[in-house]
């Protein structure tokens, strides 16, 4: 009896991403996914992070924006390299893209590389692209609600950075059961409360990152 | 896999419904918490007075025992 294999289990993206976590742990760069809604603050919360860690860690960053180069350029001003992917209206990265740029990135002289993806609250989180850890930016002029109604990519997600804490007194946030709703749909997850503009709480998330590094140098990840 | 756009691989999610008998104030909440921290689990509601309880999951993730327990070891009864 003939039997028909309906779907392949392990599908193409996860075959690429697989090639790139065996060469991401190869290389021992720790590769994060760096997820979030358009305007939650991923590209600011880059920049504070790449001036306060450029001189403790090699990093470079994979930018994927639909159109332009207006987050490479940014990026770019604080000497690290940076490679932009366009979409092309393509409303996630998926692992042959960032595959097709990695022999771009001179990899043995890297510690960390940190692939913001497309803004998009839902469909990069379908994707492994061969990252060691996704991250979320969720802002606080997003609404508390957004966890529950969006559980996968806070479920995907080893941190939660809460951003814009700034202005939380002029919202009706509730930054207390946005945090019950995270560890309730992702128990373990870490939620960092931060301001990329006042850099507030920033500290938790570059030790966080600094830790993750060094364990990926002794030859494990998270 | 993502309805809006398409895009996606399909992720297996399931919806189920269970009747659940036994539901009180004070379990109903931990109930839901319980089942949300599952691996795979995206949506729970409970309809506490009717027992009517609505699960979105991938079985690929959690196994529908380990659902089962979450009831059972609380003392309730769920069926499908």
């Amino acid at each position: 009896m003939e039997i028909q294999v309906m779907q392949d289990i392990l599908g193409k993206n996860d075959e690429v991403a697989a090639e790139n976590q065996a060469l991401f742990a190869a290389k021992k760069v720790f590769a994060l996914n760096l997820l979030g809604s358009p305007g939650a603050g991923k590209t600011t919360l880059l920049e504070k992070t790449m001036a306060a860690l450029k001189d403790e860690l090699r990093m470079a960053v994979i930018e994927g924006d639909l159109f332009t180069t207006k987050d490479a350029d940014r990026i770019a001003r604080y000497g690290v390299p940076v490679i932009q992917i366009n979409t092309s209206g393509g409303c996630h990265l998926d692992a042959p893209m960032v595959q097709s740029v990695l022999p771009r990135l001179d990899l043995d002289a890297l510690d960390l590389v940190v692939i913001e993806n497309v803004g998009n609250l839902v469909c990069p989180a379908e994707f492994n692209i061969g990252e060691d850890e996704k991250a979320v930016v969720l802002s606080i002029t997003e609404g508390d609600d957004k966890p529950l109604k969006y559980p996968l990519i806070f479920k995907e997600s080893a941190v939660v950075v809460l951003n814009k804490v700034d202005i939380l007194p002029y919202t009706n946030f509730n930054l207390e059961a946005a945090t019950e709703d995270i560890a309730t749909i992702h128990p373990g997850a870490m939620v960092l409360p931060v301001s990329s503009t006042t850099e507030e709480g920033l500290f938790a998330w570059y030790q966080w990152l600094r830790q993750a590094v060094q364990k990926k140098r002794e030859g494990y990840s998270e | 896999m993502c309805k809006e756009c398409g895009c996606g691989q399909t992720n297996g999610n399931t919806r189920l419904q269970f009747q659940v008998n036994g539901y009180a104030e004070e379990n109903v909440h931990e109930v839901e918490k319980a089942l949300l921290g599952m691996p795979g689990v995206m949506y729970v509601h409970i309809h506490a007075d009717e027992g009517a309880t609505t699960i979105d999951y991938n079985p690929a993730k959690t196994k529908l025992m380990e659902i089962m327990n979450v009831f059972a070891s609380r003392g309730l009864e769920a069926a499908l």
